[in-house]
C-alpha cells in the first residue's frame, strides 16, 4: 500500500521507499524510514498536498511524492481509546459504527 | 581598551528551532547582515563581549540535514568545513529533539567543536516532557546547556561554556558513531586511500569517506579527478554490492538507518515522553486555519488584513515624515543664497529623496507583518493551502514564499527562489516575481489612490492592483510553463512548524534589516538618480526662455501698481517660464520623445519623464514627479505633492489608475534586472521578459485607462 492511498484518520507504518534522488534524500532526513510510525492528519482545501504527523513533526507532502513511500495501514486515530469513546468520536466523525 | 580575545562561534540547527530568537538574545544589538560568498543566503553576524572574549557569533541557515541538495545545506557545511570556526553550537528545538538530533549526529560527523544549546526547555518542561540532560550528554559526548531564548535562561550559562571549551578547560569527547560493520569497512578503506592524496591535507577524511558512501556530489566533484578516485571507486562499488547482497539497500540508505537507530536508542534511554499526547495549541489552530473549507478564506483574509495594516497604521506617520521634510525645505531655504545651489538641495535633494523616505513606515510595517507570518508558522501553511493552485500554475508551493517576499523587494525575492531545485521551478517564479508589487511600487499607489480617491476607496484600489499582479504573474508562469520551459516540478516535502508566537526582537530585527537596505537604496541610488534627474530637468538652459522671463517681469513691475495683483502676475509669469524650460531640458525632450507611445495610457511626457527615471528604481517615479512638480510650484506652503497632482488638469482618476497598472507591470528597476541575469545566467532570458514585460504594462494600461473613462 503507498501511502498515497491512505484516508484521513489512518494510522500507517513506513514499509519503504520507491523513489530516488532528492525526494529519497529528503524523506530520509525527515525521518520517513522504514518503522516509522505516522498518523495522516488531513488534506489540503483544495484536495492536495496531504499532512501527515510523526515523532512531534508535522509534515506535508503531494500526493505525487505520497505515492512513492510504501506503507501498512495499523488502524485508525482513536483505535487504542476504549470502546466507549470510540464509539462516540466515531458518530462525531459521522462514521459507520 | 585592550584588544580582546576574538572567540568565532557558529550556530547550526533545523529550521524553525529558534536560532534566530537565539543569536538575537545572545547578541542584542550587535549585530550586521552580510552574505556567504558566493551565494545569496543572508549571513548574521553579532558578537557579544564576555569575561574578557569578544565572541563573534555567526548564524548559519537552518537546515535539517547535511546533504549536498540545497544551497543553505551547502553554505552550511563549506562553513564548517573551510572557515573553521572555533566553535560550532547546535542549536536543538527541545519539543522535537528527535528530529533534531539527526543534525548533531552529522554534525558530530563532522568532528567539529560542539556545544549543544537544548533550545525552548522551558516549552520541553511545560509539556511535561522529561530529559535526562545528563544522560544525553554521555550518550553524545558533548556538552548541552538547556536555554530558552525566550525565557532568557541559560544565555550566560552558554556563553561560559563556549568560553570553557576555548580556553581548554573543557574538553570535548567526540563521541564516533559507529556504523554497521560494513559500512565501517567501507569507511575505513576509503579514509585510508584519502589520506593517500595530498590535495586533501587538513580534511576530515572520515567525514569525506561516509559522504562518498552517500553518494554526496560535492565530495564527489572534489575527489574524482584525483589519482586515488579509482582506488574508492571500486570501494564504493564493492560496498554497494555487499550491502545489497546482505540487506537489499544501498549504503546510503543504511548509514540514514544507523544514524535514526542511533537517535531512536538515544531518546529510549533519555527521554520519557508525557503519558497521553495532549491536543496542543497548535492542532487547534490548524483545525481551523487548514480546515477545508475555510482554510482559503482565511489565507485571503490573512493577506489583505497585512495590507490594510501596513496601509492604515502606515498613513499618519507617513504625513508625519511628510510635514518634517516640508520643514526642513522652509527651514533651509532661506539659508541658502545662491538660487543654483537653493534649487538643488531644496527642489532636488529634500524633494526627492524626502518623497522617497516618507515611504519608510510602510515598508517597515509591511515586513513587520511578512515576518511575524514567518516567524509564527503560518507561511508554511499559506505554501501548505495554496500549493495545489500554484501546481496547477506549473509552479512550486514554495514559489509562493519568493513571491510573497516579491511584495516587499524583487531583489531578495529572486534570491530566494535558490530554495527550488528545479531549474524551470526556479526559472518561472523568477520570471513572475517582478509581477508581485514590491515595497518600491508602494509609494507611487500610495501617492496615486490617496490623491484620488478617498481612504476606504484607496485601500480597496491598491488591493485590487495587487491581485491584477498576482493573476497576471501566475498566468505568465502557466503561459511560460506551457511553452518555452520544462514541465518537470521539484519535490513539495516540507514541515508544518508548529505555531509559535515569536520573539519581537526577531520580528523587529527582520525588518530593520529591510529598512536599511531601503535607506541604503535612498542614501545612494536614488540620491545619485535625483540630482541626475534635476540636471537633466535644469539643462540646457533657454536663453530665450529667460530673456522673455525677464522683460514680462520688467513689464509688470512697471505697470500693475496693486501689490496683491503684481504678485499675483509674477507668479503666473514664472510658472510659465519653468514648465516651459522644463519642456527644453533634456528631461522634457525624453518625454516628448515616447509621449506619442503612451499618449494613448492617458499619460503626458511629464509622466513619460518619471517611468524612464523609474528604472533606476521605482520609488523614483515619485521623487522625480515631486521634482518635476514642485519646480513651477512657488507657493512654500503646499509642497505637498498629493495636492498637486489633485489639482493638475492633465491629472484624473483614470490616468492615476492606468499610471499604478503600468508601474505594477513594466520593466523592474535596475538593481532587479541586474540581480536577475546574475541567477539566470545569461541576458537572454531578461531581454525576453523585458520586452514581455513592457508589452503586457502597455496592453494593460490601455484597457484600464479606457474602462475607468467610460465607468468613472
Amino acid at each position: 500500500m503507498r501511502l498515497s492511498e491512505l484516508q484521513v484518520g489512518d494510522k500507517a507504518e513506513v514499509t519503504g521507499l520507491e523513489v530516488e534522488g532528492s525526494v529519497r534524500r529528503r524523506l530520509l532526513d525527515m525521518g520517513l524510514i522504514s518503522g516509522t510510525r505516522f498518523k495522516v492528519l488531513r488534506v489540503a482545501p483544495l484536495g492536495d498536498p496531504v499532512e501527515i504527523f510523526f515523532k512531534g513533526m508535522y509534515l506535508s507532502l503531494r500526493k505525487s511524492e505520497a505515492e512513492g513511500v510504501l506503507v501498512s495501514k495499523q488502524g485508525r486515530i482513536g483505535d487504542s481509546l476504549p470502546m466507549g469513546r470510540q464509539l462516540y468520536r466515531r458518530r462525531k466523525q459521522g462514521g459507520v459504527l | 581598551m585592550t584588544q580582546l580575545t576574538e572567540i568565532t562561534v557558529a550556530l547550526a540547527g533545523n529550521p524553525n528551532c529558534g536560532k534566530s530568537s537565539l543569536f538575537n538574545a545572545l547578541t542584542g544589538s550587535h549585530q550586521k547582515v552580510g552574505n556567504f560568498s558566493g551565494v545569496t543566503i543572508e549571513k548574521y553576524e553579532g558578537y557579544v563581549d564576555f569575561k574578557g572574549y569578544r565572541i563573534r557569533f555567526v548564524d548559519l541557515p537552518g537546515t535539517y540535514s547535511l546533504t549536498a541538495y540545497s544551497p543553505e545545506e551547502l553554505v552550511t557545511r563549506h562553513y564548517l568545513a573551510m572557515e573553521h570556526p572555533d566553535i560550532v553550537v547546535n542549536v536543538i528545538e527541545g519539543p522535537n529533539l528527535e528530529r533534531n538530533l539527526l543534525l548533531t549526529t552529522q554534525l558530530m560527523e563532522m568532528e567539529v567543536e560542539l556545544l549543544v544549546a537544548l533550545n525552548m526547555y522551558d516549552e520541553v518542561e511545560a509539556q511535561g516532557m522529561e530529559i535526562d540532560v545528563k544522560q544525553l550528554q554521555q550518550l553524545l559526548g558533548c556538552h548541552i546547556i538547556p536555554t530558552s531564548a525566550k525565557a532568557r535562561q541559560g544565555l550566560d550559562r552558554l556563553l561560559d561554556h563556549i568560553v570553557r571549551v576555548y580556553s581548554g578547560e573543557i574538553q570535548i569527547r567526540k563521541n564516533k558513531l559507529a556504523f554497521r560493520p560494513e559500512i565501517e569497512d567501507a569507511v575505513e578503506a576509503v579514509q585510508a586511500e584519502l589520506r593517500h592524496e595530498p590535495a586533501l591535507d587538513g580534511r576530515k577524511y572520515r567525514w569525506m569517506a561516509l559522504k562518498l558512501l552517500e553518494n554526496d556530489r560535492e565530495i564527489y566533484r572534489e575527489v574524482h579527478q584525483s589519482p586515488v578516485w579509482l582506488k574508492i571507486e571500486r570501494i564504493l562499488q564493492q560496498a554497494m554490492e555487499t550491502t545489497g547482497k546482505l540487506y537489499q539497500a544501498d549504503p546510503e540508505i543504511l548509514i540514514t538507518e544507523d544514524r535514526h537507530a542511533l537517535i531512536r536508542g538515544t531518546m529510549e534511554e533519555c527521554v520519557r515522553m508525557p503519558e497521553a499526547r495532549k491536543r496542543s495549541l497548535t492542532d487547534y489552530i490548524d483545525a481551523v486555519v487548514l480546515n477545508r473549507i475555510i482554510g482559503l478564506p482565511v489565507f485571503f483574509g490573512v493577506v489583505w488584513l497585512i495590507f490594510h495594516m501596513t496601509f492604515t497604521l502606515g498613513t499618519p506617520l507617513m504625513d508625519a515624515l511628510d510635514q518634517l521634510f516640508t520643514s526642513i525645505a522652509l527651514w533651509v531655504s532661506p539659508l541658502l543664497t545662491n538660487e543654483m545651489l537653493r534649487s538643488v538641495i531644496v527642489d532636488g535633494v529634500i524633494a526627492g529623496v524626502g518623497g522617497v523616505l516618507v515611504f519608510l513606515p510602510n515598508i517597515i510595517l509591511l515586513f513587520i507583518g511578512l515576518s511575524f507570518l514567518e516567524a509564527s508558522g503560518y507561511m508554511a501553511r499559506a505554501a501548505f493551502v495554496v500549493d495545489k493552485v500554484m501546481h496547477r500554475f506549473g509552479l512550486h508551493g514554495k514559489s509562493f514564499i519568493p513571491m510573497i517576499t516579491g511584495f516587499g523587494c524583487s531583489i531578495p525575492a529572486i534570491m530566494a527562489t535558490r530554495t527550488l531545485k528545479s531549474p524551470s521551478d526556479r526559472l518561472a517564479t523568477i520570471m513572475i516575481i517582478p509581477f508581485m508589487s514590491c515595497g518600491a511600487k508602494l509609494p507611487v499607489y500610495v501617492l496615486l489612490a490617496g490623491a484620488f480617491f478617498p481612504p476606504a476607496v484607496a485601500a480597496n484600489v491598491m488591493f485590487g492592483i495587487y491581485m491584477l499582479g498576482v493573476l497576471l504573474g501566475l498566468l505568465t508562469a502557466l503561459l511560460l510553463k506551457s511553452t518555452i520551459l520544462e514541465k518537470e516540478s521539484e519535490p513539495f516535502v516540507m514541515e508544518l512548524p508548529p505555531y509559535r508566537w515569536p520573539t519581537l526582537s526577531s520580528v523587529l530585527f527582520q525588518s530593520r534589516v529591510k529598512a536599511m537596505m531601503y535607506l541604503r537604496k535612498a542614501g545612494t541610488v536614488i540620491l545619485l538618480a535625483v540630482l541626475l534627474i534635476w540636471t537633466a530637468s535644469n539643462f540646457p538652459k533657454s536663453a530665450a526662455i529667460e530673456r522673455d522671463l525677464a522683460l514680462e517681469t520688467a513689464r509688470i513691475e512697471a505697470t500693475v501698481l496693486d501689490e496683491e495683483a503684481k504678485a499675483l502676475e509674477l507668479t503666473a509669469v514664472e510658472n510659465r517660464a519653468s514648465a516651459a524650460q522644463l519642456e527644453y531640458s533634456m528631461a522634457g525632450r525624453t518625454g516628448k520623445l515616447i509621449e506619442p507611445v503612451i499618449r494613448p495610457l492617458g499619460f503626458d511626457w511629464r509622466i513619460g519623464i518619471a517611468l524612464v527615471t523609474g528604472l533606476a528604481a521605482k520609488e523614483v517615479v515619485v521623487s522625480t514627479m515631486g521634482t518635476i512638480y514642485s519646480l513651477g510650484d512657488v507657493d512654500e506652503e503646499d509642497t505637498e505633492l498629493k495636492n498637486i497632482l489633485k489639482h493638475d488638469p492633465a491629472f484624473d482618476q483614470a490616468t492615476a489608475l492606468s499610471l499604478m497598472v503600468f508601474v505594477l507591470l513594466y520593466i523592474p528597476c535596475v538593481a532587479a534586472i541586474g540581480v536577475m541575469k546574475k541567477e539566470v545566467g545569461s541576458w537572454r532570458p531578461v531581454l525576453l521578459y523585458s520586452s514581455y514585460a513592457l508589452t503586457v504594462a502597455w496592453v494593460f494600461s490601455f484597457i484600464t485607462y479606457n474602462v475607468a473613462r467610460l465607468i468613472l
